[in-house]
């Protein structure tokens, strides 16, 4: 058994936190800290007041596939290996460090989660290593985007070079409801004064 | 515009990036080096320059930072207009990340 260390533990429960603030599920604390399940709990409870959501994280490789989870899941692997390769940082710090990056390149609305989860992001990082999805070139852009592995790959086009028709429809029809919802709400306002 | 207010702005220029990029390097180093697109190398001796060092630095007349697109193709692909301004956003993050270092 490892020698408990004050500082180490302090620095594992300052990760622990870190992970927690950015929306970590259990299993990923468990397995990038050396903290006990207990204490993970405890601390869990303490920063979100709740118990942490129960059940397997998500392991289906589709999701990355998808159009929009395509591009952010895109964006964050690339700034992940551009920490990797030019700013020597590796493992967890590396992951939180591009996960920070990709969330201020693609801010979410207030309110609103964002669309990859820490946790997504998390797995994604694995399946990668694990060779299950990897990063392809667009012919057009250079820019290395996620695909399925086995894949045929040749001329590859990305999502952002070549758009789907319905593609980013979904958004705009989101934010015209909210605006009438807004604009309803101002006219049931003014009608109450 | 004339020139001397050019190089006045110029130098203003250098002045605030040089600044802001010390700063960004001292709150957290491996994000600057992303957001920056320099080398390790360079980060660490943009952390050790004193206020003079920048002052002497800024003061020359040519920009001390240049644009990081190098084909015009690419720049060309991010500027057309048919994109939404969050997909072009996603491609600049996409393509800077997949650039090596100055």
């Amino acid at each position: 058994m490892a020698i408990k260390s004050v500082v180490s533990e302090g620095r594992q429960i300052n990760l622990a936190t870190d992970l927690i603030k950015l929306g970590a599920r259990l299993q990923i604390l468990e397995s990038e800290t050396t903290l006990s399940r207990e204490r993970l709990l405890k601390l869990y409870k303490e920063l979100r007041g709740m118990s942490p959501p129960k059940g397997m994280l998500p392991f289906s490789t589709d999701w990355f596939i998808g159009w929009q989870p395509n591009i952010h899941a895109s964006v964050f692997m690339d700034i992940y290996y551009f920490l990797v390769k030019h700013a020597a940082v590796k493992g967890i710090d590396a992951a939180i460090t591009a996960y920070k990056l990709y969330l201020e390149q693609l801010p979410s609305e207030p309110g609103i989660d964002p669309l990859l989860s820490l946790t997504r992001a998390w797995t994604l990082i694995r399946f990668v290593e694990s060779k299950m999805l990897i990063r392809v070139e667009c012919s057009e852009c250079h820019g290395q985007f996620i695909s399925r592995a086995f894949e045929l790959h040749s001329r590859y086009r990305c999502g952002l070079c070549h758009a789907p028709s319905r593609a980013g429809k979904k958004k705009k029809v989101d934010i015209i409801v909210k605006a009438d919802s807004s604009k309803t709400v101002l006219m049931v306002d003014s009608l109450a004064a | 515009m004339n020139t001397s207010d050019m190089m006045a702005d110029i130098r203003d220029n250098n002045l605030s990036y040089l600044m802001l990029a010390q700063q960004m390097v001292r709150t957290d180093r491996a994000a600057a080096i992303f957001r920056l697109g320099i080398s390790a190398t360079l980060v660490d001796l943009i952390d050790n320059l004193s206020p003079a060092q920048i002052v002497k630095l800024a003061s020359s007349n040519v920009m001390l930072a240049r644009l990081r697109f190098d084909d015009a193709s690419i720049l060309g692909l991010l500027t057309s207009q048919s994109k939404e301004r969050a997909l072009s956003n996603a491609h600049v993050a996409i393509l800077m990340a997949g650039q090596s270092v100055e």
